[in-house]
């Protein structure tokens, strides 16, 4: 049963690796807007606030369209796209939820980044709200890994 | 149990991504100190001995696979690469001193290494 859970095709190998390539860069670029931003609520510089609305605009936002992108090219060379298991579906509810919580924490962040600009408070309440938002989205990719590691169907 | 061995040897792989991530940002001109870099650290050394322990504990519970596999000491020498360039980074930014992007950008290509090797696993 191990030995099976370890084979794959070789056509895989390529759509996998960006898949979980994006995915490490959209945990770490959210994980990176987390820190600096509640780093910035307690006090922090602008230039952290700006880091973590550039981390979301630059980084987090292009992993999560890689990410959805090679789940579909997966999903295609696996042949899972007229009855997915359950893993599958999780895993496009999470990336599709996400995408809403993404766009609504850089959007806040965009807004406390232009506030530091202009010397007014450090983001305040703004930043408090990437950081909820990001951190719902980074437990939810937290059941994405295990979803897509143990593939429950 | 290979699933919930898969699953820490990939969540501690990305808790090394989260390193990897604020480093390289670091190395692009963000501000160095703070709150940021240190949960880097922290995840540095928890990713570390996390994606060795379960990789090895993964190696000898997958029946096809055996430690001295290739693809494996590959990954062991990568992961030593990227442990020994990983503490020069942290010791240089912590010093301020020159040449940290560099040593950064090797630990980053090792990583992606063993990100290769993990997915593509040469002769196994």
């Amino acid at each position: 049963m191990s030995l099976l859970a370890a084979i794959r095709p070789d056509d895989w190998n390529l759509p996998l690796f960006l898949h979980i390539l994006a995915a490490m860069v959209l945990v770490g670029a959210l994980v990176l807007v987390a820190t600096s931003l509640a780093g910035a609520w307690r006090g922090g510089s602008a230039a952290a606030v700006r880091l973590g609305f550039r981390s979301l605009l630059i980084a987090a936002i292009p992993a999560w369209i890689v990410l959805r992108a090679t789940a579909e090219w997966l999903v295609s060379e696996e042949n899972l796209d007229d009855e997915s298991p359950g893993w599958v579906d999780a895993g496009y509810m999470i990336s599709d939820t996400s995408l809403l919580l993404l766009i609504a924490a850089t959007v806040c962040a965009g807004l406390a980044a232009r506030r530091a600009d202009r010397g007014e408070v450090q983001g305040g309440g703004l930043s408090r709200a990437v950081v909820v938002l990001v951190g719902i989205a980074l437990v939810a990719y937290v059941v994405a890994i295990w979803a897509m590691a143990a593939k429950p169907s | 149990m290979y699933d919930w061995l898969l699953f820490l040897h990939l969540l501690t792989a990305f808790a090394v991504a989260i390193t990897a991530v604020t480093y390289s940002a670091v190395a692009l001109g963000a501000p160095a100190g703070g709150q940021a870099v240190r949960v880097a650290d922290v995840c540095w050394n928890v990713g570390g001995i996390g994606t060795l322990v379960f990789g090895i504990w993964l190696a000898l519970y997958v029946d096809g696979y055996e430690v001295w596999d290739g693809w494996i000491l590959g990954a062991i020498v990568l992961w030593l690469v990227a442990t020994g360039t990983g503490e020069r980074a942290r010791t240089q930014l912590a010093e301020g001193a020159p040449g940290m992007a560099t040593t950064h950008w090797v630990r980053t290509l090792a990583v992606l290494g063993l990100l290769v090797l993990m997915v593509w696993k040469p002769g196994a």
